[in-house]
């Protein structure tokens, strides 16, 4: 048995040594205490593939607009960007931060922290990577920003001549393997392989 | 069966790798986490973070979020102003997604938290469990109160037709993404743990 602590209520509960089930919860509160996750392989696999289709997004324009023989088009990073001339640089950095920024990060971190377990390193050295994960998972927001985009476009119909454009697409594509990829991903499996080195 | 917490029984549990240690461990030996038995001054800067977003989102509801310029005339909305106008217009699934994601999220989000510290502060039993799923819940939903801000982003973005057309941001955008960092970073330096200490001191 080993013994761990309730992290949302605090009490000591005693988990097998042998998980049998898929998860395991708080007697008194709840609070998923373990789950299975997918092999490092395939969340390695699916991570690059994020990263890949977020390479044509940095210059594909996701939504393009006609008034009156006027165009105007911008890509993710555009539109957000524009605020920065609008004199709202704060506003402008925190979206690009929580929208882009971070979800390409946390993909980089995940390599950073399972391509090394993969080729058989000990965890105590991918743990600040994991520190890190932790933290940008509060803060990234790719499925925000997509509904957003749904958002934006209702309101822009009434008003010109609306395109989706290829990048819109492609970014649908982004936060469906993103969500794929950070659920696959489970934490303690980081630590489960050094109770197995010992 | 009484329930043992970890301060009882002399542990303290390190919540980046759940592993268990002695009271007297400094930093985990299998992760190198920083080991706290309740996160360092979590009442405190809860208050402190909920209060200030509670603030900013007066400013945030009152003044316009964003302002069309157009040949027609200037036209500032506030976020009311937009779902009133989709309700009008029969939009009604888009008028509820902003009324959710933007008048409704950030202030359940400043009550609940609120609610929760004053269940600490008046130690009302009765109600942890009930709060801890509240807790949970805001915990989930709190980012999607971006949504208004990454809209105002887009549009004054893609809008840009000089004289014609230009939407440029209001007042209240900052004020607005303030109170939804405020509120955010509450949750995160609230301790749950902290609810569920007070049944393990009622007994002693």
């Amino acid at each position: 048995m080993q013994q761990t602590a309730c992290h949302e209520c605090g009490v000591l509960v005693a988990l097998p040594d042998h998980l049998s089930s898929s998860q395991y919860h708080c007697p008194r509160c709840n609070a998923l205490l373990h789950r299975r996750g997918q092999p490092f392989s395939r969340i390695i696999v699916m991570a690059v593939t994020t990263l890949l289709l977020f390479v044509p997004l940095t210059f594909l324009p996701i939504l393009s607009l006609d008034v009156m023989g006027m165009h105007s088009s911008a890509t993710l990073f555009e539109a957000l960007w524009r605020l920065v001339r609008d004199g709202y640089p704060a506003i402008a950095m925190l979206s690009i931060l929580t929208a882009l920024v971070l979800p390409v990060t946390l993909m980089l971190l995940l390599l950073l922290i399972l391509i090394p377990l993969h080729l058989g390193y000990r965890p105590k050295y991918v743990a600040r990577y994991y520190r890190a994960y932790e933290h940008a998972m509060e803060w990234g927001m790719v499925e925000v920003y997509l509904i957003s985009i749904a958002v934006a476009i209702i309101k822009l119909s009434d008003m010109a001549a609306l395109h989706v454009g290829p990048g819109l697409i492609i970014f649908i594509f982004f936060a469906m393997t993103f969500y794929i990829t950070t659920m696959w991903f489970n934490p303690d499996d980081i630590w489960d392989r050094d109770a197995l080195c010992e | 069966m009484p329930y043992v917490n970890d301060i009882e029984a002399n542990r303290v549990l390190c919540t980046h790798c759940q592993k268990l240690h002695d009271v007297s461990a400094v930093r985990c030996d299998r992760c190198g986490g920083h080991l706290h038995q309740r996160r360092p001054y979590a009442l405190l800067l809860s208050w402190g973070f909920v209060l200030s977003g509670l603030v900013f989102l007066v400013p945030a509801n009152l003044l316009p979020m964003m302002v069309v310029k157009s040949i027609a005339g200037d036209d500032a909305g506030t976020i009311m102003d937009g779902v009133i106008h989709f309700l009008h217009t029969g939009a009604y699934g888009i008028a509820f997604v902003i009324f959710a994601a933007s008048v409704f999220v950030p202030f359940f989000k400043v009550s609940v938290m609120l609610y929760l510290l004053l269940i600490i502060h008046f130690r009302w039993r009765a109600r942890i469990m009930g709060g801890l799923k509240l807790y949970r819940l805001i915990h989930f939903i709190g980012k999607w109160s971006m949504l208004d801000i990454f809209v105002v982003a887009l549009m004054v973005g893609l809008v840009q037709f000089r004289e014609l057309a230009t939407i440029v941001t209001g007042p209240a955008a900052m004020a607005f993404a303030l109170a939804v960092v405020m509120t955010m970073v509450a949750t995160e330096v609230f301790d749950p743990r902290l609810l569920f200490d007070m049944q393990q001191r009622s007994r002693t």
